[in-house]
């Protein structure tokens, strides 16, 4: 099995690269006058507003982050939250209302349909929740069809497909139709064909909710290891926090359309913005996510054991377990950013927020 | 909620108007038949449109550069489609067709087509099928043409889809006895007409099925594909299009359907072939020859209909099943069949050339006809009155006709008063949906005395009615035993396949040999041309209530009788009615087309009107019965979709 904790962290972005999805104040509004239950909502008239809403329905609102390179970004709600609505506002599969996007760089908001093609061709591509693979084909032209589209010559797009079916391993599956694999095996050939186009950013909306528990965390640890490898953008969608917490390195949590917080799993487990957020982080494996980064308090002339900054908690505990009553915590690069002591680790282990 | 309660109180207003018609009806001097200085004579400007069209046919534009290149082509297609089946050799052509059910069904469908075939061939109808078959293939590729393109295009643009709603209905609603009369007037007694005629009728369900298999593909892999990049094109080339197969195979197998019926019925219109042998034979009261050329006529039905059907279903099996047995897996075969097939057919065709052989041997004819007319002859001296029991045939026509046909003929051309009837109708429609439905119903009969149709339209409606009683009283119970008893149904399914799968005309011919000429043939044909939807529907109805209903009635110990009448009838009512309302419309396409032996009324005017190239004449019957189809039509639909419960 593939240790989660350890990719992420080993493929933190770096601060300085430019952010290669851009969403800035997006808003998607359902219903026939969008338009003006928009500039309505803008101005903040609130009785305008309520009188508009009705037979509207705000799927996004006001929805600003940025993704970076080679980062997963987790989109995290429940149905109904607008997440799916969101992601399909980036490729403009949904038409958004209002707002700013751009994916490396180039504005898709400003795009014409022809640009537009080329972006879905070339630069994005979508992993979908019910596979949304091709019955009529067999699984090696459904993981060639993005680039069968893009006009690349048969045995070109074929060698292309056949080169990741056997890297999500579905080497022996090409000349079966899609319907005789089992669920998760569909979803590999949903991601085969969605990494055959060598995309920029992969969208994937939900990928591994309809299947079932233990395949579910195959499919997570396939996706982290394949990741791995690429290095990918990744936008991902999901409703289940833990799944959150064990792909992303970033998370947003989206409540009615909004983003309540954007943050690190261990910023979001560690501070939780409000008690919405907060009944989420209840159950989560605070062990894994939290580290002595966020629990060292400065204190002077403390004598202690050193860790890094990024050990986590579960670590600190077996430490402590193992007769150390404080330890130092360094960065990196030697920096001492302060003590973390037993009553500090077992305060984050029963979720009490740090003094 | 105000529609209905508007609704409710026209309903009262027109029953209580009704009553109050009919007190002056009986108690009065009565109101008589419709008023004949109220016929708006419609006949007169047809027919002079008619004679300006035989007056102008060779020199107006639209006949030069519209009607005429048209009949010129369709014509053309014709001849050669005919002069290519009627060239080929009949081994080669039994050899190509046992092929052709061979690849795309099983042995048993390749059995039934050779069996079918050669049939056709000793009843020294070959010839005839041919024609047939040259008539299917034009109509039915032309039709395709058509519907296809159009079903497509309904699908993607929902503007195009409401407009065409409403035309296909009515198209539907129709017997295709009525599009006939039109017909003639721009085309004339040919070939062509006949072509035209059966496109009209077939193109409906092509459109409907297209359209259906487009919308009916899931929208996940619709939007997969432009998540990728897909333009409009290739979204409908690559994903749309082959999802749809099944669907529009299935659309084909019913456009052949439509077409091989009214192929039959074109041959009042001139269109020759086993139709015109069935015709002729049935109006000289050869029964062995009708039988004959019909049993023909439904052997090709039955050919044609399993081999589309077979093509639809491997269609569907390879998306939903997921099957490795589609193409891919049949590709060795296919290709050696791509080979051996055309070698065969050649070998066979040089065999033949060499020989002289083409069309079937004459002296294979096999004389069927003979121990049937023997037998039809016996029938109508043994069974048409047995002995002097005083049963047979004979009585039990003459209990419909003198019990039910009679005074209900009376009853509605002269016992009721005509303003009654009007005023029931607006009540019923008023009552099951409101306004409009009330209005049209109340106009369409209006109409129909204006037309100067009201006597022969009741003459009409009482066949009608009794062949819908008889159904419904047979139907319904057997609908119930087949949904309850799996070996009811197991036994009723083949034979439900085979009646739907024969064109409605040639039901006469088993009926007319027990029962005559007359009015009471076209019933019981009637009956039979309606029972299986009638059945079909009323399994499916009872089949289609879910399961954990059934067993919360059981639950709470409910009897079978209480289960079957306060669970699951209700809830299948709305099933059984659109059954009720498919089992009205055949009824009245048949009473309509036993006009052709004695069944009187519309149908018979209609007959007469086409017979004599009375244009006028046969159009104002047409449009009478197309109105007596539409009201009950629309009604019942109405009550159907009222009593849908709430999802």
């Amino acid at each position: 099995m593939v240790d989660a904790m350890s990719i992420k962290s080993g493929l933190s972005p770096g601060a300085d690269s430019e952010p290669k999805v851009v969403v800035r104040n997006l808003w998607k509004v359902f219903g026939p006058h969008a338009q003006r239950v928009l500039a309505a909502l803008q101005s903040g008239d609130s009785k305008q507003q309520a009188a508009l809403e009705g037979g509207h329905v705000v799927a996004v609102r006001d929805a600003t982050f940025s993704v970076q390179p080679g980062e997963i970004f987790v989109i995290m709600g429940l149905s109904g939250s607008g997440k799916s609505t969101l992601v399909r506002c980036i490729s403009r599969l949904i038409e958004p209302t209002g707002g700013y996007i751009a994916v490396g760089g180039a504005e898709v908001t400003a795009m014409d349909a022809a640009q537009l093609m080329q972006l879905r061709r070339h630069s994005l591509s979508m992993v979908f929740q019910h596979f949304g693979l091709f019955p009529h084909r067999t699984v090696l032209q459904n993981a060639a069809y993005g680039l069968e589209v893009q006009g690349v010559p048969l045995a070109q797009r074929e060698a292309r497909a056949r080169e990741m079916l056997e890297l999500v391993g579905l080497a022996g599956w090409a000349d079966s139709r899609p319907q005789r694999l089992s669920g998760g095996m569909q979803q590999r050939v949903g991601l085969a064909r969605a990494l055959a186009v060598d995309p920029a950013v992969l969208l994937c909306d939900e990928p591994f909710s309809a299947l079932d528990p233990l395949i579910r965390r195959d499919m997570q640890d396939e996706l982290l290891r394949l990741q791995q490898m690429m290095h990918k953008t990744i936008l991902f969608i999901t409703h289940d926090f833990l799944e959150a917490l064990k792909l992303g390195d970033r998370i947003a949590i989206m409540k009615d359309g909004r983003l309540v917080q954007v943050g690190t799993p261990e910023e979001i487990v560690s501070n939780p913005a409000g008690d919405y957020v907060r009944e989420f982080t209840r159950d989560a494996p605070r062990a894994k996510v939290i580290t002595a980064r966020s629990l060292a308090q400065a204190r002077a002339g403390v004598e202690a054991p050193a860790v890094a900054a990024s050990t986590r908690l579960e670590e600190l505990l077996q430490r402590m377990a193992a007769g150390e009553t404080q330890l130092c915590v360094r960065e990196e690069d030697g920096t001492l950013l302060g003590v973390v002591d037993q009553a500090a680790v077992l305060r984050a282990l029963a979720g009490a927020a740090p003094r | 909620m105000a529609a209905v309660n508007a609704g409710r109180w026209l309903a009262l207003c027109a029953g209580a108007a009704a009553a109050v018609l009919l007190g002056i009806h009986f108690i009065g001097s009565g109101f008589g038949p419709f008023p004949v200085e109220w016929n708006i004579g419609l006949r007169q400007p047809i027919d002079g449109f008619q004679s300006w069209v035989i007056g102008n046919r060779s020199t107006h534009p639209i006949f030069l550069f519209v009607f005429g290149p048209f009949s010129a082509f369709v014509d053309w297609g014709l001849r050669a489609a005919e002069n290519i089946l009627l060239w080929l050799p009949w081994p080669v052509t039994v050899w190509l067709f046992a092929a052709l059910a061979w690849q795309v069904a099983n042995w048993r469908i390749t059995v039934v087509t050779v069996c079918g075939l050669l049939f056709m061939g000793l009843m020294g109808l070959w010839e005839q099928s041919m024609q047939t078959l040259a008539l299917m293939v034009i109509a039915v590729s032309l039709s395709l043409l058509v519907s296809v393109p159009l079903g497509i295009l309904a699908a993607r643009h929902a503007h195009l889809q409401q407009i065409l709603r409403p035309i296909l209905d009515l198209m539907q609603t129709m017997p295709a006895f009525v599009y006939l009369i039109p017909v003639l007037l721009f085309f004339g007694v040919a070939r062509v007409p006949s072509v035209v005629a059966t496109m009209i009728y077939a193109i409906p369900p092509g459109i409907r099925l297209t359209e259906l298999g487009l919308r009916q593909v899931s929208p996940p892999v619709v939007e997969a594909a432009r998540a990728f990049g897909a333009t409009r094109r290739q979204l409908l080339w690559h994903v749309q299009l082959p999802l749809a197969l099944p669907a529009i195979m299935a659309g084909v197998n019913q456009t052949i359907m439509m077409a091989l019926s009214i192929v039959i019925i074109a041959a009042l219109i001139g269109a020759g072939g086993l139709g015109r042998e069935v015709l002729v034979a049935l109006q000289r009261l050869q029964v062995g020859r009708a039988l004959e050329a019909g049993l023909a006529v439904v052997l090709l039905a039955i050919i044609m209909d399993r081999i589309s059907d077979a093509l639809a279903n491997r269609q569907s099996e390879i998306y939903v099943a997921g099957a490795n047995t589609g193409y891919a897996a049949k590709r060795p075969a296919w290709q050696r069949a791509r080979i051996v097939v055309p070698l065969v057919a050649a070998v066979l065709l040089l065999a033949a050339l060499v020989l002289g052989v083409q069309s079937f041997p004459e002296a294979a004819r096999l004389p069927l006809y003979q121990p049937v007319d023997v037998a039809v002859g016996w029938m109508r001296d043994n069974l048409y009155r047995i002995g002097n029991s005083g049963w047979g045939t004979g009585p039990l026509s003459d209990l419909i006709t003198i019990r039910m046909l009679d005074p209900l003929r009376a009853l509605f051309a002269h016992g009721l008063a005509w303003p009654v009837q009007v005023a029931l109708a607006v009540c019923a429609g008023a009552a099951l949906s409101g306004f409009p439905l009330a209005l049209q119903a109340g106009l369409g009969l209006f109409a129909i005395g204006m037309l100067g149709m009201w006597e022969l339209a009741m003459d009409t409606v009482s066949q009608v009615v009794v062949a819908v009683a008889i159904s419904i009283v047979l139907a319904v119970p057997l609908g119930i035993w087949a949904a309850r008893s799996a070996w009811v149904d197991a036994l009723l399914r083949p034979i439900l396949d085979t009646l739907q799968t024969i064109p409605s005309f040639v039901f006469l011919v088993p009926v007319i040999m027990l029962f005559n000429v007359g009015r009471v043939p076209g019933v019981i044909a009637s009956v039979l041309y309606a029972l299986p939807p009638g059945i079909r529907l009323t399994t499916l109805g009872l089949r289609q209530v879910n399961d954990e209903v059934r067993e919360a009635a059981r639950a709470f110990g409910s009897s079978s009788w209480q289960l079957l009448t306060k669970v699951e009838l209700p809830l299948a009512l709305p099933s059984i009615l659109l059954g009720i309302n498919q089992v009205i419309m055949m009824a009245l396409a048949m009473v309509v087309i036993s006009g052709l032996v004695g069944g009187a009324g519309l149908g018979l005017e209609a007959v007469i009107g086409l017979a004599k190239g009375q244009t006028g004449r046969g159009i104002e019957a047409g449009l009478a019965i197309a109105i007596l189809a539409i009201i009950p039509d629309r009604m019942l639909h109405a009550a159907a979709h009222r009593l849908q419960p709430p999802v």
